[in-house]
């Protein structure tokens, strides 16, 4: 019995990819909590019991750092550690440093909370990290791209998985955009406090080039790698089509660069850069669909499974609301559709269908996939898995809608005109109006939330049934020799 | 797997991954392939017509073009952008606006009211203009928050409620200080004074209390007939208040539970005294004319003179 199991476990370096999947589960909880937790701050303000430390502002990024980089960013370590090793037959490269990337890592989210609550931030959004937590993101990032290309580089396949080229893709791009975005002179040695080397417009610019491949290459990029993987895998089917998976993984990589302008349409930015943002968002739309396509492509012939797999539907899910968000996000790019929508809850509205339908469904999927796999024993509770399913899937609808709404509205409200050439609402009017939006956008968070915690549960059971498992059956091999 | 493969006529590309990854070689999806063309064509088209790639200092203007009227009063034209679409669109909205606020420029305030189509502009545009500059504190009907900020819908006004009044207020703002005698008098007195301002009310009050109360108010120990005046219906000159019409701005009468809550509420008034009323000076940050319009929509609110 152990000589049959152990030779996975010492092919394959799991421990690091246990302990990534146990933080993306628990800051998967907290990350989400915090988020459900500001939405009913907006929505019933008495939440913020009048505390600085609790208030929107600081807790904003606590939960934009939490889930990104907390809950996506250790799915993606987790996944990418345990693609990469099986997909070359090889044992990972750089124990020590994989174990540095986790402490690492985790540390960084820590901090990074910690010192928002406080009331330190750069004011860079998704960057708002003060410079010496950016240092040590950097170091870590370094380490992840050293492990990772040392395991490419002795893998014991002559051809690289589609997964590991966007992996691999999605580590180098974050290692440019977050040194060039936090390139900074710090105000003394002892200060949190930075000056960016950028000015004006061109601050803004390199801050929305970051921000936009942060979707792009973090939440985009990174979870087509996890999708290359685990939907073949899961299904049991091969790749639709190598092909396609070629061309729009270049065509994707190239056209995303250039598309963070589009964030700072009708601002000072001029507009020459405004329009290729624009439209570069606008060739974007195929070459992200083309993941979309091959992703379900690959599904088809195994529907069935659609019926009796919870795994499955929120794989297919994650991939139906990623088709759909990269729709949208051209169509609000262009200048016009962008004059309605900018600072509105729309936007709130389309980052969530990307990040609760997309990045968050496909890492449920793929987690409910691999931890079985990891701790060699069956998930705890399918019903469970059921349960959790459809409370995301009600959650991010609900979410979604009442932001389409909201948002929508607000930016119709904004720009009415009466026949006198008065502004017809106030701004406080409008906010009166989103109002029963807010309630139900917190209500559709509670749905995910829910969801995600009962994640949490049956992966802990599941961990706790393998564990147990595992000690059973070595005992009486140990009795045996 | 194997099976399955072999039962379609599309190759794999013959690697294997992982024991059973393997991918198909099928050919570009050709919807896919001429959607990707139309996009770019739709970017080269946009490309054409708006500006866009830098060449050398400058850059591709783009043949669109947006005309719109410059600060000299001058028609331009330039290449498209989104200033000149910006000032456009709030151009023509300025022109329509234009012929009433001409007209009530030249009006006396007694005619705006009486004009039907002018006091239609004045209630819509006088609401944005409330609503974004005066609501934050007045609240969006103008009623107030008693404690802090006065009720602009009824009769009764601190400084005056006549068209010039209101102008002033708005132009200059205004600083309501009342001293604090918790220190000049002795807890007794400041009771027997607020048992007073209860009555001059009508409010339940011990009658002995009330009588002491007003010898007090007339007396040179308290003062405050100097401010409130003899008769206690306040001087509209220095923005002291009417303590006689039952309406209450500092002290929450209205929100006590009890006689013993409505007579504490006057009593931290006259004890700790104010230094709060502040309401800044609007000349400067709003136009004359918006002034102008924006007197004669709190003037209509409820409670002009």
């Amino acid at each position: 019995m152990a000589a049959t199991s152990s030779p996975a476990t010492e092919q394959y370096n799991y421990d690091i990819v246990k302990k990534f999947s146990v933080m993306a589960l628990v800051w998967g909880v907290v990350g989400m909590l915090v988020g459900v937790w500001i939405a009913s701050e907006l929505a019933w303000p008495f939440l913020n019991f009048d505390s600085p430390y609790i208030s929107f502002g600081r807790f904003r990024p606590v939960h934009t750092s939490a889930v990104i980089f907390g809950f996506g960013g250790s799915a993606l370590f987790a996944t990418s550690y345990y693609v990469v090793q099986r997909t070359c037959q090889t044992r990972l490269w750089g124990e020590g440093l994989a174990n540095f990337t986790f402490w690492g890592w985790q540390a960084v989210i820590v901090l990074a909370a910690v010192s928002y609550v406080m009331g330190y931030s750069q004011g860079r959004e998704y960057a708002e990290m003060e410079w010496p937590i950016d240092i040590l993101i950097e170091i870590v990032w370094v380490s992840y791209l050293a492990v990772f290309i040392g395991t490419l580089m002795q893998r014991k396949q002559p051809h690289i998985y589609v997964a590991n080229w966007f992996y691999l893709a999605f580590i180098l791009a974050t290692a440019l955009l977050h040194t060039f975005n936090n390139l900074a002179v710090p105000v003394g040695l002892f200060s949190l406090k930075s000056y960016s080397l950028f000015s004006g417009p061109m601050d803004a610019m390199t801050q929305w080039w970051y921000g936009h491949n942060a979707v792009g290459f973090f939440l985009t990029a990174a979870f087509l790698g996890m999708m290359y993987y685990f939907v073949p895998k899961h299904a049991g089917r091969p790749i639709y089509s190598y092909r396609l998976s070629i061309v729009h993984f270049w065509a994707l990589s190239f056209m995303y660069m250039w598309v963070g302008t589009h964030h700072l349409h009708w601002t000072a930015l001029p507009d020459w850069a405004s329009t290729l943002g624009a439209t570069f968002s606008i060739m974007l739309l195929l070459p992200s669909w083309g993941g979309m396509i091959n992703g379900i492509m690959t599904l088809s012939g195994a529907w069935d499974k659609l019926r009796t797999d919870p795994v499955m539907r929120f794989m297919i899910v994650a991939l139906s609301f990623y088709g759909m968000s990269t729709f949208e996000g051209p169509l609000m790019s262009l200048k016009d559709v962008n004059a309605l929508s900018h600072y509105t809850d729309w936007t709130v509205g389309h980052v969530h269908s990307g990040a609760l339908g997309w990045v968050a469904m496909i890492s449920f999927g793929s987690l409910y996939h691999m931890i079985p796999k990891l701790w060699n024993t069956p998930m705890y509770s399918q019903r469970l898995i059921n349960v959790h399913f459809w409370l995301a899937t009600i959650g991010v609808l609900l979410y979604i809608t009442a932001m389409w709404i909201s948002g929508i509205m607000q930016g119709l409200m904004w720009r009415a005109f009466d026949d006198f050439g008065n502004l017809q609402y106030s701004f406080v009017e409008s906010v009166a109006a989103m109002h029963p939006f807010y309630a139900m956008r917190a209500i559709g968070g509670m749905f995910f939330v829910t969801g995600m915690i009962l994640m949490a549960y049956n992966c802990a059971m599941t961990i706790r049934q393998g564990v147990r498992e595992a000690r059973g059956a070595a005992q009486p091999a140990v009795a045996a020799a | 797997m194997a099976n399955e493969t072999a039962r379609t006529p599309v190759q794999t590309t013959g690697h294997v991954w992982d024991g059973d990854l393997q991918e198909y070689n099928n050919p570009l999806p050709v919807w896919w392939i001429y959607a990707f063309y139309v996009t770019i064509a739709f970017a080269v088209i946009y490309w054409i017509i708006y500006p866009s790639w830098p060449v050398g200092s400058g850059f591709l203007k783009g043949v669109g073009s947006i005309s719109y009227v410059n600060q000299q009063g001058e028609e331009e034209s330039w290449h498209w952008n989104t200033r000149a679409k910006l000032l456009r669109e709030t151009q023509a909205a300025a022109a329509l606006q234009r012929p009433y606020y001409d007209k009530i420029a030249s009006l006396p305030y007694d005619q705006i009211t009486k004009d039907p189509e002018l006091s239609s502009f004045v209630l819509s545009a006088g609401k944005a203009i409330f609503s974004d500059n005066c609501a934050p504190c007045h609240q969006a009907g103008g009623q107030g928050v008693i404690g802090h900020f006065p009720n602009l819908t009824d009769d009764d006004w601190l400084y005056g409620g006549t068209f010039e009044k209101i102008s002033e207020s708005i132009h200059k703002g205004r600083r309501g200080y009342m001293p604090p005698f918790g220190e000049a008098l002795e807890a007794g007195q400041i009771d027997a004074l607020a048992n007073y301002v209860l009555s001059l009310s009508g409010l339940k009050a011990d009658a002995e209390k009330a009588a002491r109360g007003r010898e007090l108010f007339h007396s040179h120990a308290a003062a405050c007939y100097y401010c409130h005046g003899d008769d206690a219906k306040g001087r509209q000159d220095i923005g002291a208040p009417n303590l006689t019409d039952k309406v209450w701005l500092w002290a929450d009468v209205p929100g006590a539970a009890d006689d013993a809550g409505r007579l504490a509420a006057v009593r931290r008034v006259i004890a700790g005294g104010l230094d709060r009323g502040v309401m800044p000076a609007w000349e400067g940050r709003l136009s004359e004319e918006q002034i102008k319009l924006l007197t004669v929509y709190v003037h209509e609110l409820g409670g002009g003179k």
